[in-house]
């Protein structure tokens, strides 16, 4: 019975190894595991198509948090940026912080070179960093008309004077607005642009504020939401499955269907005749996460059930209180 | 004076802001329109007013060789290097100011959040027992949660996503509308005070 004092008294570091481990190896070699996508992620990736094509729809993307949460944030950012360059959606992004600013550079960067013909200010525009105290003003105002409230983008160039600005006045045709923080800052985006405007909210958001959002799902005034590595993961398959789809009978891609994608497993290791090797490393980096993530999961789990059979047996035995 | 000018600074505005919400009037857009172009005028501001209480702060360390002063010298050379290499070479991709963010900012960021799950996995193994009825309800779900999260879970029975989704979608609801309801309740009811006056400890002094 020794051995379960041992476990009792088992110095936290070996906690930190073995959960370092869990970790690192399955970053440094990647398993298929299958991931099975979520209707709220569904909504947000089914919102965003229903864009495709159309001059006089577009989304914005905000950016509320630092490098901090960029593992499990930057993943879902450039797959939602793919989504939009692969179907042709106009898309906007924004940030309040300083040091997010290189984040959003680093996101459509990582998205866009992969695709030839998109153009900042055509395709997408990067209105940039806006100082947090003209937080509700621009919020406030993108409901009347974007083009005077935002003004420049991180350019410096004029709004109005933009090819993507034709067709988009308003919160009507911005008609998505995605909110990636760490923290509770979508909140605003629903009491201001969606109560205020009626404009299309939906998160992405770290999982441990997940469990904040569901109030706001439930009841509609969020559409969607992606929460953490495992939402992040989903959307990536959902891009892979769908918009990014290639073949002779759908050269530019194919429309979502549940039932597809309640069949379709994509691998991200091995060669595969349309997927595998083919999806370059940036576009899988959720799903290689979510594989850390099951074993950390399963190691933390593991560490909880032998501390509670210690636990157990020691009372039992009268050595603990 | 020093308390009653601020104090009416705040009641006069509040009330302004409040009639300007449930007032679509034009003097009440007008009024808007001009604040707000005082608002972005005032926002520079408070990047100078920073830098200079970062610069007086780590700064007076130095001099006064306070405890750990070495690693002021380290913030103040990062703020004057960066700055530096921003105003220089600009921020896109491939200046030293990107190179910066990608191999400085970053992983020091993500090392920092990382530490989470290591106190986590730590605290779990020690701290969380079900030594009571309740405990083991949490400790049950936060099980299940956490195999409904990962593939594995739907690989050991379907019934672990389904009971995790329900867990958050039924219980964990139930429980944060209520306390977003005790909190809504508790900002109406600060921001009135604050409006009337009755609330005045954000003035300082004590009283």
């Amino acid at each position: 019975m020794k051995i379960f004092q041992k476990i009792q008294s088992l110095d936290r570091r070996y906690v930190y190894l073995v959960v370092a481990l869990a970790i690192i190896v399955p970053l440094l070699i990647p398993f298929n595991s299958r991931i099975d996508t979520t209707e709220p992620t569904e909504n947000v990736y089914q919102m965003i198509d229903s864009f495709a094509g159309k001059p006089d729809k577009a989304i914005l993307m905000n950016f509320s948090h630092n490098a901090s949460t960029m593992a499990e944030l930057f993943p879902m950012e450039v797959s939602i940026l793919r989504h939009c360059f692969e179907r042709n959606v106009k898309v906007f992004t924004l940030c309040f912080y300083p040091d997010t600013a290189p984040l959003v550079d680093y996101a459509i960067n990582t998205a866009k070179e992969d695709f030839d013909n998109i153009k900042s200010g055509e395709n997408y525009c990067n209105f940039g960093y806006k100082p947090i105290g003209l937080f509700l003003p621009i919020l406030l105002g993108m409901g009347e008309n974007i083009a005077e409230a935002v003004e420049t983008d991180a350019e410096g160039r004029k709004l109005e004077n933009l090819l993507i600005m034709e067709g988009i006045q308003n919160y009507d045709d911005l008609n998505l607005i995605v909110d990636f923080s760490a923290s509770g800052s979508v909140f605003s985006w629903i009491t201001y642009a969606r109560v205020k405007f009626g404009a299309n909210v939906a998160a992405g958001i770290t999982a441990v504020m997940a469990a904040d959002n569901y109030p706001y799902l439930q009841s509609g005034q969020l559409i969607g939401m992606l929460a953490g590595i495992k939402g992040a993961a989903e959307y990536e398959k959902l891009v892979d499955v769908f918009a990014a789809y290639e073949d002779v009978d759908f050269p530019n891609g194919r429309e979502f269907s549940k039932e597809i994608i309640k069949e379709e497993n994509v691998p991200i290791t091995g060669n595969y005749e349309i997927y595998g090797n083919k999806i370059p490393y940036k576009f899988k980096k959720a799903r290689i996460g979510m594989n850390a993530q099951t074993v950390a999961h399963l190691m933390i789990i593991i560490f909880i059930l032998l501390g509670n059979i210690g636990y157990f047996v020691n009372r039992k035995k009268g050595g603990l209180k | 004076m020093k308390r009653q000018i601020p104090l009416m600074i705040v009641i006069t505005l509040g009330f302004l802001f409040v009639g300007h919400t449930f007032i679509p009037h034009k003097y009440s857009v007008d009024f808007y329109d001009w604040f707000v172009s005082w608002s972005k005028a005032i926002s520079p501001f408070a990047v100078v007013l920073g830098v200079m209480s970062l610069w007086m702060v780590h700064g007076t360390k130095i001099t006064r060789k306070a405890p750990n002063w070495q690693y002021s010298i380290v913030t103040l050379t990062a703020l004057i290097f960066t700055a530096f290499a921003g105003f220089m070479w600009g921020t896109n991709e491939g200046t030293p100011f990107m190179w910066l963010f990608k191999n400085v900012q970053l992983p020091m960021s993500a090392t920092m959040f990382s530490l989470l799950a290591f106190y986590i996995s730590s605290a779990a193994y020690k701290a969380f027992r079900a030594r009571s009825p309740e405990a083991t309800v949490l400790l049950i779900a936060g099980i299940i949660v956490m195999l409904g999260q990962v593939p594995i879970g739907a690989m050991i029975s379907k019934w672990i996503p389904e009971t995790a989704t329900w867990i958050l979608n039924v219980p964990n609801l139930a429980a944060k509308r209520g306390i977003m309801t005790g909190v809504g309740l508790g900002m109406v009811a600060t921001s009135l005070k604050i409006l009337l006056g009755i609330e005045r400890t954000y003035l300082g002094g004590g009283d």
